[in-house]
């Protein structure tokens, strides 16, 4: 080697005296401008070098070249596999590459209803968020719609027609379904349209079209349309036409109620239009004005709305009469007859709510979650008697949704499985082999129909039985109209051209009818339909534009078109209390079963959608799994599991009620009545394996599913609608039932096990109306002081650190979140999945702990030993508040998320500086840095830094749930933000994408950033406003003016950590004695003002 | 030589020349291995591989086949890390700060007391790399230049302060065995007769010939590294103990931490140390070297640091529940430890670390061989138990309760940690087999030399007490 080096060193010496060689016939460098280069010179002179040609490789050198370049070509072949980008050919209108481009639609899908904006990134939506300037539903959401974006890309979506369970082609199936209806048709047969509630009149007039050409030579068609909800609310229906003579679903307003009560109707999660009803009761619940609505809640279990609840009664389902017949009375309604109420007479919920809508006439509103008719018909009585009809609900302007005809749905259901039922069955929006009590015989009847086609999408329980699918599109693919109350008329427009070689049910019914002809995916058959009806009927109702093109794209644009709505008015009451028939559920056995539905997974339409099985049920905080909830004492005395972890399964029981006999585990949960328990509709979905998506089974801790012994894959949960039953012409969502307990223990996934905040008043912090009133915030709100030399000090003047420099330089992103606003739904938690890339993990791995949520929502119930959530009693010391929790407990929740604290206490354990601050107060995280040491996410007082345990997007242990291991799933990710290896620590980034975007907005316009140019996926879907994010810097924004509010706190704000997240404490609005008691200025607290006072 | 009172029990039993602790020492190496050996070093080797295929199991899969979970993001890992962070603490101490105290007795022990700590810090070192959830990328803990520009590691991080305590440590231990194996390599050098390991022991021996120059060098040396290691006797453990001490969390946020963990790593190594001791006693017929007086010692210094440890328990429950802050009520000492579903570690840690060694108070006990290992073993699981307490128990309630958490340990975990148990239980079956195991030229500097044991020797070996054997490398 030294050899050779020298031998270098040699060479150039060569090279050098060669330049000084040829500088006598070519200069070095002109010293005069008179000086001239010689004008020729050979190629050998300006080479110079004359003795470079004899300089030869010998063998060593030649070894060396080889060497070299074999290891570089190695070396060469190494790289990594080449991914294409292959740009357009032609650049589709509206998109611009690495713009998000936002449409307005409308989601719809039988039980939830709203206005959305869907964002879509180089032709694919990937996230849809309510639309808040358009609509009734004026941004309202709930967890479902926002993950509903997922569903588009399932791949176990219909990709072709079926023929008999094989995949078929549109003409084949076409000409063979035209075929039957025609036989049936000159059979003179009956055909049925079995549907949800069709809300579209677009699509009733298909339907108008489709029965004519079907209709006999008398001129009666013979077809019938019957509208069946999975959850009905039938009775509704039928009260206000035995009580008004009006068949409809009042518009409710809890907006204008002072006072809300509710018996058992979960109208925050559920019941009828909850998106709708969460953002105007929200609007009720802001203190500032010294006001909020009073809501008093009666229920079995402890809904999502009963723990919002000021004042909430514990009865059971069979006490619902009761409970409405004493406030009938109460009010001065008039009795009701045959109701025995003494047992409910007592109840300090009922006694407040009697003089609370006495106190409030008017200005109140009751609603009823029966389909009882009778009680609806009671609850129409007292919102009679009190004057609610001009007020808080409209009859004139009703909701044109939920047009389950009970009694109907009953006959022809019957009839099939008799064998007397229609020749031809086209099934669309309706699953009832899936939701109906008698579906599994429904199931074994259809095969024996004549003529059996399914519109669905999947090949579900009753597709899959039917001899025809003929998969409708998916609602981001289609066109289509709603009318979802009278006066509102909104458009769905798609945001995606088809994927798959499907076509929108409305086609297909109109080609069967003859009426149209196929066209393939780029079909404008709908579209063309839709906008006839709409030139016709709407465009000449209007006066507003005078072409029905601006007309069709302004309504288009918003989505929506408003007409003027009909006045309330208060009509007579026309019924009778006396000799009202209640139904009864029969059956014996020791527990009331009170069937609901999770703001999750709902009627079970998204259970195969993974972000929604895994969001923690907001009370349980059970994932991906369906259950019993049975109070605390109940299960004690039954010997059941009351404590759950990663390694302590719950205990299962047996339910048995009538015919039906499942097992499920059981999840002690406060605030449930004794004596009942609750089951989630919605499970045990595709329980023979139908193709449903992949994420609705139960998968193996290694990856594959669970596979009962027919190799079948095992649902997940039981399908608790087998439960239901009809008793006279309603369908039942209560039942009676024996629990006996069943050998062993199943595990259960839950996101927390902890269910008191241990009375930690610096994490959750509450007060009463009164209270807030009356006080000065230090007794509700104290700050903390640390002792000093100097007297009591504020902890924001004690720091042994500089300050963060983003205080008034520059940007300083912040958010509050109003928990007095914030009713737990979850759509933040979907949002933020939706929008982050959050991976799905699994039941296994969120059972270990390890589920990967940004957002999560906090949920505290009350201990006896707390005065509030979070005070405890004067003396009792922590350890007495786990145990003891109220029987019907006040629940508290809270959004956590990394709170971007200025002093964070992960960016100074990083080793590598792998998460750092931002000059905007952004506490941020370089995944590229990141070697995943962990120490950050020990260090997190608020737990919120979430570790990629494995490499979730290939690992095979999520093979089966995590979308971004689908071809087809992956579609759905957001490419601003980057998918996660393993190995590596993330969390909440407040958006930091849509915050660069937002500041992007503000430089193209060239003005400062203002409120709403930054938001957060968290905020944009709140149904409630209860997260506001904006720059704190920035005086006159809304978040830095919440920052100083009397409300105002940061939780665990005595570690010093300066988060830039601020909670508006929670108030309610019940008297607490004690609370007053607790809740007063203290003296150190006295002496700091009066200190600070004097010295400013 | 220097001259001992009378009264000083010897330090080395029985009738010894300096011959004889030559042979002693280097029969090991010379004879054939006993069959025990090899059954031993298979085991160990066994369970080793095993422990290297967890771990390769868990770089090629993820963290998450560890036990871990969102509130508990350290676990058996760092407990491990401490725990044999801890175990090497006694070799230096021994070697280091008793070569600065003179403590002659020492001698007998040092050698095999350092090799563990060595092969203690190999075991502990590990754990921080596989740890990591990029493994790949641990080089960038280290301040190198690098293409990102500006980007440095962040000198905040305690964790940091552990990458260079522990490679100092490390590095500085190395070094101080090595050095002190240099004489006694090259005894064996001179004593060996197959031809490998002949020119194997004459490499290791770095051509050491014995003059005076090289005793003096020797010498010298000895004491510089014996400074230079002194102070990282207290320094590894207390920067170590800093990355809790720093924190936020309740219970890891103290200020006793570094003494505290500084005595609890002395405490614990010199419980392995015995526990190593005392069987090698048996094995290698040492029994004339390591005497009841050394166990008794030892035992003295883990008392000592043994009532340190237990006051600080003391004073951290103390602290706690004087403090009023609700945090604290569930930290590893506290109440809500003691009474809550981890009161089984926590009383694992009482009975082992303050309870069983309270035993060592009586001199009977102290100075028995059987109970001195016994409670040396109950030592060691109460001081990783100590480790895992504060680690656990601490993060699994802190301070939302939302996030209150129990944590479980995979079969990964278990096996990771056996593991280590069988890799170090291998280097150490080999120091024994291949490496001088009692410092030869130091042992013979302590031989009791006085006219009663002149007169008691045999006529034939008057010539070779006469300290020729001193210079080792010419003799025998």
């Amino acid at each position: 080697m030294s050899n050779n080096t020298s031998k270098v060193i040699a060479n150039n010496k060569d090279m050098a005296n060669n330049t000084t060689n040829t500088s006598s016939k070519m200069p070095e460098y002109f010293e005069s401008r008179g000086e001239t280069a010689p004008k020729e010179q050979t190629v050998a002179e300006f080479l110079g070098d004359d003795k470079l040609r004899e300089s030869s490789t010998d063998r060593r050198d030649f070894l060396k070249f080889l060497g070299f370049s074999v290891a570089a070509a190695t070396l060469a072949a190494c790289e990594a596999p080449v991914i294409k980008a292959i740009p357009y050919v032609n650049k589709p209108e509206n998109v611009v590459p690495g713009e998000a481009t936002w449409y307005a639609s409308t989601y719809y899908d039988g039980s939830s209803y709203a206005s959305i904006l869907v964002k879509t990134r180089e032709g694919r939506p990937i996230f849809i968020k309510g639309n808040a300037d358009y609509g009734m539903t004026a941004g309202a959401i709930n967890p479902q719609i926002a993950a509903s974006v997922l569903s588009l890309y399932d791949s176990e979506r219909l990709k072709n027609p079926l023929a008999s369970g094989a995949e078929s082609t549109w003409s084949a199936i076409d000409s063979k379904i035209t075929d039957s209806l025609n036989r049936i048709k000159a059979n003179n047969g009956k055909i049925v349209i079995f549907s949800n509630s069709i809300a579209s009149p677009s699509t009733l007039a298909v339907i108008e079209d489709f029965k004519k050409s079907f209709s006999s030579v008398e001129g009666t068609s013979n077809v019938e349309l019957v509208q069946y909800d999975a959850v009905s609310y039938n009775g509704i229906r039928k009260a206000n036409e035995a009580s008004f003579a009006m068949n409809v679903i009042p518009d409710y307003d809890f907006s204008k109620a002072e006072t809300i009560v509710s018996v058992g109707a979960d109208f925050l999660n559920g019941w009828l239009l909850s998106n709708v009803y969460s953002k105007q009761y929200g609007a009720g619940r802001n203190p500032k004005s010294g006001k909020m609505s009073k809501h008093i809640q009666f229920e079995a279990n402890l809904s999502l709305t009963g723990s919002n609840a000021d004042f909430r009664g514990m009865v059971k389902p069979s006490q619902y009469p009761a409970v409405l017949a004493a406030i009938a009375e109460g009010v001065g309604a008039g009795s009701v007859s045959g109701v025995d109420t003494s047992a409910v007479k007592n109840n300090a919920a009922l006694k407040e709510a009697i003089k609370s809508l006495l106190a409030s006439k008017g200005k109140s509103l009751v609603v009823c979650g029966s389909n009882d008719v009778s009680l609806q018909i009671i609850t129409n009585k007292i919102n009679h008697t009190l004057g609610c009809y001009t007020e808080t609900i409209n009859l004139n302007n009703p909701i044109q949704m939920f047009n389950s005809e009970d009694d109907k749905v009953e006959k022809l259901v019957n009839d099939i499985i008799a064998g007397k039922g229609p020749q031809g069955i086209i099934f669309y929006g309706a699953n009832p082999v899936y939701t109906l009590p008698n579906g599994a015989a429904l199931a074994k009847a259809l095969a024996k129909t004549e003529l059996t086609v399914s519109l669905a999408s999947w090949a579900d329980e009753t597709a899959s039985v039917c001899k025809f699918i003929a998969p409708d599109l998916h609602a981001l693919e289609s066109w289509n109209d709603y009318n979802p109350r009278k006066n509102h008329y909104a458009i769905a427009q798609p945001t995606i051209k088809p994927i798959h070689n499907t076509a929108s049910a409305q086609e297909s019914l109109l080609v069967w009818a003859g009426v149209a002809k196929r066209a393939g995916r780029e079909s404008k058959v709908y579209f063309d339909y839709i906008s006839a009806l709409w030139e016709k009927e709407g465009f000449t109702r209007q006066t507003k534009y005078a072409d029905f093109y601006t007309f069709w794209s302004k309504s288009v644009h918003d989505s929506v078109v408003e007409m003027p709505a009909d006045a309330a008015t208060s009509p007579a009451f026309v019924a009778s209390l006396s000799g009202l028939p209640i139904k009864k559920v029969s059956g014996s056995g020791n527990f009331e079963i009170e069937l609901y539905t999770k703001s999750s997974i709902g009627t079970g339409i998204h259970a195969a959608n993974p972000w929604l099985q895994e969001m923690p049920d907001p009370l349980t905080k059970v994932t991906w799994d369906n259950y019993v909830t049975m109070n605390l004492k109940d299960a004690e005395a039954a010997g059941y599991n009351r404590k759950m972890d990663q390694e302590h399964g719950a205990s299962v029981v047996t339910i048995k009620a009538g015919n039906v006999t499942f097992d499920l585990p059981v999840i002690p949960t406060p605030g449930q009545m004794q004596g009942t328990i609750g089951i989630a509709l919605g499970y045990g979905r595709a329980e023979n394996g139908e193709k449903i998506g992949k994420a609705a089974f139960k998968t193996k801790e290694y990856g594959g599913y669970e596979m009962n012994d027919a190799n079948v894959r095992q649902s997940i949960g039981q399908n608790a609608y087998r439960l239901t039953s009809f008793v006279g012409g309603a369908l039942m969502f209560d039942a009676i039932a024996t629990l006996t307990k069943a050998d062993g223990t199943y595990p259960i996934a839950m996101t927390q096990t902890q269910r008191t905040a241990m009375g930690r008043n610096s994490i959750t912090k509450e007060t009463t109306l009164d209270i807030f009133n009356k006080k000065q915030k230090e007794a509700y709100n104290p700050p903390h002081l640390v002792e000093s030399v100097e007297g009591p000090q504020s902890i924001h003047d004690i720091t042994l650190w500089k300050e963060h420099p983003v205080e008034n330089v520059g940007h300083r992103w912040g958010m509050s979140i109003d928990l007095n606003s914030c009713i737990g739904c979850g759509s933040c938690l979907i949002a933020c999945q939706s929008e982050n890339n959050v991976p799905v993990v699994g039941k296994d791995e969120v059972r270990r702990g390890r589920e990967m949520h940004w957002l999560r929502l906090d949920r505290y119930f009350k201990s006896e030993n707390e005065v509030a959530i979070g005070l405890n009693k004067k003396g009792i010391e922590d350890k007495y508040l786990e145990d003891n929790i109220e029987d019907n407990p006040t629940v508290f929740f809270m959004p956590m998320m990394c709170q971007h604290c200025n002093h964070a206490p992960c960016e100074t354990v990083c080793p590598v500086a792998a998460t750092t601050h931002s000059n905007e107060g952004l506490n941020q995280m370089v995944y590229n840095r990141c070697i995943g040491t962990r120490y950050c996410a020990n260090n997190c007082p608020y737990k919120v830094r979430r570790f990629n345990w494995f490499n979730y997007p290939s690992y095979k242990k999520f093979t089966e749930i995590n979308p971004s291991q689908d071809e087809l799933g992956r579609m759905v990710l957001n490419p601003d933000v980057v998918v996660r290896t393993r190995g590596v620590m993330e969390k909440c980034s407040f958006c930091v994408q849509k915050v660069q975007a937002g500041k992007l907005v503000a430089k193209k316009e060239s003005r400062p950033v203002k409120d709403g140019d930054v938001t957060t996926a968290c905020q944009e879907v709140c149904p409630t406003n209860a997260i506001v994010v904006g720059d704190w810097n920035d005086p006159s924004s809304a978040v830095r003016s919440l920052s100083s509010e009397k409300r105002s706190y940061q939780a665990l704000e005595e570690l010093g950590v300066k988060p830039n997240v601020w909670y508006q404490l929670k108030v309610r609005n019940a008297d607490n004695k004690e609370l007053e008691k607790a809740q007063v200025v203290e003296e150190a607290v006295a002496h700091f003002l009066k200190h600070n006072e004097e010295n400013h | 030589m220097h001259k001992e009172a009378a009264i000083r029990e010897p330090l080395i039993l029985g009738k010894k020349t300096y011959h004889d602790i030559t042979v002693d020492v280097c029969r090991v190496v010379e004879d054939r291995a006993p069959k025990m050996w090899y059954v031993l070093f298979t085991i160990a080797c066994i369970i080793g591989l095993y422990g290297i295929g967890c771990i390769l199991y868990l770089i090629g899969t993820g963290i998450g086949t560890w036990g871990l979970n969102k509130t508990i993001g350290w676990a058996w890992d760092i407990t491990n890390f401490v725990w044999w962070v801890g175990i090497g603490h006694a070799g230096t101490l021994i070697s280091a700060v008793l070569l600065l105290f003179k403590q002659r007795w020492r001698m007998a022990i040092n050698r095999s007391a350092e090799a563990m700590t060595i092969f203690a810090v190999f075991m502990a070192g590990m754990f921080p790399m596989i740890h990591m959830g990029r493994i790949w990328m641990a080089y960038w803990v280290f301040p190198i230049p690098n293409q990102f520009g500006s980007l440095w590691v962040n000198f905040n991080s305690p964790l940091l302060w552990d990458v260079f305590a522990i490679s100092t440590y490390l590095s500085v231990s190395v070094v101080f065995w090595y050095i002190g194996l240099i004489p006694d390599f090259a005894t064996l050098r001179d004593r060996v007769k197959k031809p490998i390991a002949k020119k194997m022991y004459s490499i290791l021996s770095f051509g050491w010939s014995g003059r005076a120059k090289h005793w003096n060098r020797f010498e010298l040396v000895s004491l510089v590294l014996a400074g230079l290691a002194t102070p990282l006797v207290f320094s590894v453990h207390s920067i170590v103990s800093m990355d809790f001490a720093t924190s936020l969390v309740p219970g890891w946020h103290s200020t006793i931490f570094p003494p505290y963990f500084v005595a609890g790593a002395v405490f614990s190594g010199f419980a392995m140390v015995q526990t190593l001791l005392l069987i090698m006693r048996k094995a290698m017929r040492l029994e004339a070297y390591i005497t009841r007086q050394h166990v008794g010692y030892m035992n003295i210094v883990i008392i000592v640091t043994g009532g340190i440890v237990a006051v600080a328990y003391a004073t951290e429950y103390f602290m706690g529940w004087y403090s009023g802050v609700q945090y604290e009520s569930y930290t590893y000492m506290s109440y809500g430890s003691a009474t809550g579903r981890y009161y089984w570690a926590f009383w694992a840690l009482i009975l082992c670390n303050i309870a069983i060694p309270g035993l060592l108070w009586f001199k009977k006990i102290r100075t028995s061989f059987v109970w001195a290992w016994l409670i040396s073993i109950v030592i060691n699981i109460g001081m990783w138990f100590e480790r895992f307490d504060i680690i656990v128990l601490c993060l699994h309630h802190d301070y939302l309760p939302s996030s209150w958490i129990m944590f479980y340990p995979s079969a990964i975990d278990i096996g990771v940690f056996l593991g280590t148990i069988g890799l170090f239980s291998v280097f150490f079956l080999l120091f024994t087999r291949y490496f001088p195991v009692l410092a030869l030229n130091e042992v013979k500097s302590i031989m009791k030399v006085s006219g009663e044991y002149y007169k008691n020797l045999p006529d034939d070996h008057h010539d070779e007490a006469h300290g020729s054997d001193n210079n080792n490398s010419n003799n025998h």
